[in-house]
């Protein structure tokens, strides 16, 4: 095994000596491992679904000392499936479970916050800002402390977009533009509801946008989306006869769809959860195809006359490991006027998190 | 040019094996990253809800390798067309139950069940047991499928195969991808027999005898076998659940092997129809050492077997003599 500093000058100056060299282990964290989504996602991140089928991954689960046993009990389960892909450097171990927080977030590269409070059938988005304001503030202090430089997070736990902006605001030696949330869930789901409307398979739609706020004042914008048929590319909004289904029940199914499994399953949604966090970490490290972008909430520059300084789903491309805005597309009026809205809540979020937060302070 | 999708069947697909196989399956975790698949999901009638929300949440993930997705209680519907079933239903353990205490309520599901596959699937499906008692539900399924060739139905103890591997990686400190060839011979039930004498790791210096680096029979012939047979108990301690991401993961692993061959030197443990080898009695289903190729499994054969092992692989088989007896005895 060559030491990493080698490695390093050799990834640089001479890559194609390393050819053949297997990719090193990267360490990556994942908080509420012991919860349904945290379960579904450690078996997808074990099998090479967030960074890819080559690349070793040490896995790190932190949960609530209640939580050990299960959390152990996980641990377990990955020892048992045997899986290639989960391997350390050293001793080999390729998972700690722990309810230490520096110990989990210890050289970690990549960090997926599920840990939180969880949603349950008729609570508002806001109860959950209160509780959350807490655990998202320690969480700062220890990213900021232990990760690896350049960790890239992605914020699972609701209010995501809240959460975030809590993690940026008390982690100020991370770059903003590492700390992101998941819209890609809502993205997703657009995308579904779109192939289910056209009859065609979801691999053919793309460029769907979510703006906005992972709540129910997203804005789930197919007015860019495509759908590849025999003829090439053509715009959704072109295939789809009913018009007003874009604007109203297209829109009012996806915003309300997290609500609509819940009342299926009982449970909120772990499966597609686990799964979109791993598209969205996917992208941003690997990169989007061509000609596609993807929606990510990231920090808000002020692009499309959103507000600076909150955490917004926009739509981006992902290129060496950098995610950027895709600008230029088209705001109607409509578009407008629920994008605005979608800022306001944020706004309002934000502007409660900073009660509790000042609250902490005194 | 793009596979045509294969149809896979899971039952008790609302349940929490069911919840972590989908997507896998979706994923192409089972069937290769360039085979699409078509996903029947069948569950009873009372999951008809939770079995829509997994079918919603399969939809919300926009799975490029998934091309259709049936959400059905009917098990005609279900199991039309298949390629592969994977039969997770039945009636789930729970902490203190005894495998044996579950046998009863699924016999009756097993053989209704065989008939709907015999009469829908597709011609060669291949069908894969989960549910326990793994051996005999496939017994039974078998018996009353008499038109599915006898080698089409399987059970499942590669993860009793997995776990088995995991124990002796974490034994001796190195990757699990670097130890194999353990073989689970017997029952998916704590009588299984956990055996490491061809087990190998590869090593700096080549593949070395598991026996040989843990340099520790005493634990090989107790403690680890122990572990292995209860670590399904283990894992209902702790999690309060039983495996389920372990068992999904397991499952795609057997599946994917038989599909796709074994690599070359390497052999996996599946639950088959025994033929006599081994001196196993012959119409038990009962886990062997395999290879796999060409969509088929093959028994291992030749390997010496010590008394040690000779006791054990007797007393397993004796355990699913008595299942079936048992089994029998409530089809009455």
């Amino acid at each position: 095994m060559l030491p990493n500093s080698l490695l390093q000058r050799m990834v640089k100056w001479c890559p194609w000596l390393l050819r053949d060299e297997p990719k090193q282990p990267v360490k990556v964290l994942v908080t509420g491992a012991a919860g349904q989504i945290g379960y579904a996602i450690v078996a997808m991140i074990a099998r090479g679904q967030m960074l890819g089928p080559d690349q070793p991954v040490v896995l790190h689960m932190l949960d609530l000392p209640r939580m050990a046993d299960a959390l152990n009990g996980v641990r377990m389960e990955l020892v048992d499936a045997a899986l290639p892909l989960l391997r350390g450097r050293v001793l080999a171990a390729g998972v700690v479970a722990t309810s230490d927080e520096a110990e989990a977030f210890k050289g970690v590269n990549f960090a997926v916050l599920i840990g939180g409070w969880p949603r349950k059938e008729g609570m508002e988005r806001k109860d959950l800002i209160a509780k959350n304001v807490a655990i998202y503030r320690g969480q700062a202090s220890a990213l900021q402390q232990h990760a690896a430089p350049n960790c890239k997070v992605l914020v699972v736990a609701n209010p995501a977009n809240t959460n975030a902006l809590v993690l940026k605001e008390f982690a100020p030696a991370i770059p903003a533009k590492n700390i992101t949330c998941l819209t890609r869930l809502d993205h997703n789901r657009a995308l579904g509801q779109i192939s289910e409307k056209l009859g065609v398979h979801v691999g053919d739609v793309k460029n769907a946008v979510v703006w906005g706020n992972h709540s129910s004042t997203q804005f789930p914008d197919a007015s860019h989306a495509t759908v590849r048929n025999e003829q090439g590319e053509k715009p959704v909004r072109e295939l789809v006869s009913d018009k007003t289904w874009l604007r109203e029940e297209f829109v009012s199914v996806v915003q309300q769809r997290g609500a609509a499994v819940i009342k299926a399953r009982k449970q909120s949604s772990s499966l597609s959860a686990a799964s979109s966090a791993c598209d969205h970490m996917r992208d941003w490290v690997l990169g989007t195809p061509k000609g596609t972008w993807v929606s990510m909430g990231v920090y808000s520059d002020g692009s499309y006359g959103v507000p600076k300084g909150i955490f917004y789903s926009f739509p981006v491309t992902c290129d060496k490991g950098e995610w950027s805005i895709v600008q230029g597309l088209q705001v109607d009026d409509f578009a407008r006027s629920k994008m605005e809205l979608s800022a306001k809540e944020l706004e309002e979020e934000k502007a409660i998190a900073d009660e509790f937060v000042s609250i902490e302070r005194d | 040019m793009a596979k045509e999708p294969m149809r896979v069947l899971v039952t008790g697909a609302a349940g929490q094996i069911g919840y972590a196989l989908v997507p896998m399956i979706a994923r192409g975790i089972m069937l290769g990253a360039d085979q699409p698949v078509i996903l029947h999901m069948l569950d009873i009638p009372p999951a008809a809800e939770s079995l829509n929300g997994v079918k919603m949440e399969l939809v919300d993930a926009a799975f490029p390798l998934l091309k259709g997705v049936v959400a059905t209680t009917d098990v005609v519907e279900a199991c039309t067309g298949v390629n592969v079933a994977v039969m997770v239903g039945g009636f789930p353990r729970k902490e203190g139950m005894e495998r044996k205490d579950v046998m009863s309520k699924n016999v009756s599901i097993y053989k209704a069940q065989a008939s709907a596959l015999e009469a829908h699937a597709a011609p060669n499906c291949k069908v894969l047991v989960v549910a326990n008692p793994a051996n005999t539900n496939a017994l039974i399924l078998k018996e009353f499928a008499p038109s599915i060739p006898e080698k089409n139905i399987t059970c499942l103890t590669r993860l009793d195969h997995n776990r088995a591997l995991g124990q002796i990686s974490e034994r001796l400190s190195v990757q699990v991808s670097d130890v194999k060839n353990v073989i689970i011979w017997g029952n998916h039930s704590s009588t299984q027999y956990p055996d490491v004498n061809h087990a190998t790791v590869k090593t700096s210096s080549g593949e070395k005898p598991v026996r040989e680096l843990v340099a520790d029979d005493e634990w090989l012939n107790g403690e680890f076998i122990k572990t292995v047979q209860q670590r399904g108990a283990a894992i209902i301690k702790a999690r309060k659940l039983s495996s389920a991401l372990s068992a999904a993961s397991s499952a795609c692993d057997h599946i994917r092997d038989w599909v796709l061959g074994t690599p070359e030197g390497t052999f996996v443990s599946m639950g088959v129809y025994s033929d006599g080898s081994y001196g196993v009695p012959a119409g038990l289903i009962y886990s062997f050492p395999v290879t796999c190729s060409g969509g088929e499994w093959k028994i291992v054969q030749g390997l010496p077997i010590d008394e040690l092992s000779r006791k054990k692989m007797d007393d397993t088989a004796q355990e699913l003599s008595e299942e079936k007896t048992l089994a029998y005895s409530c089809l009455e």
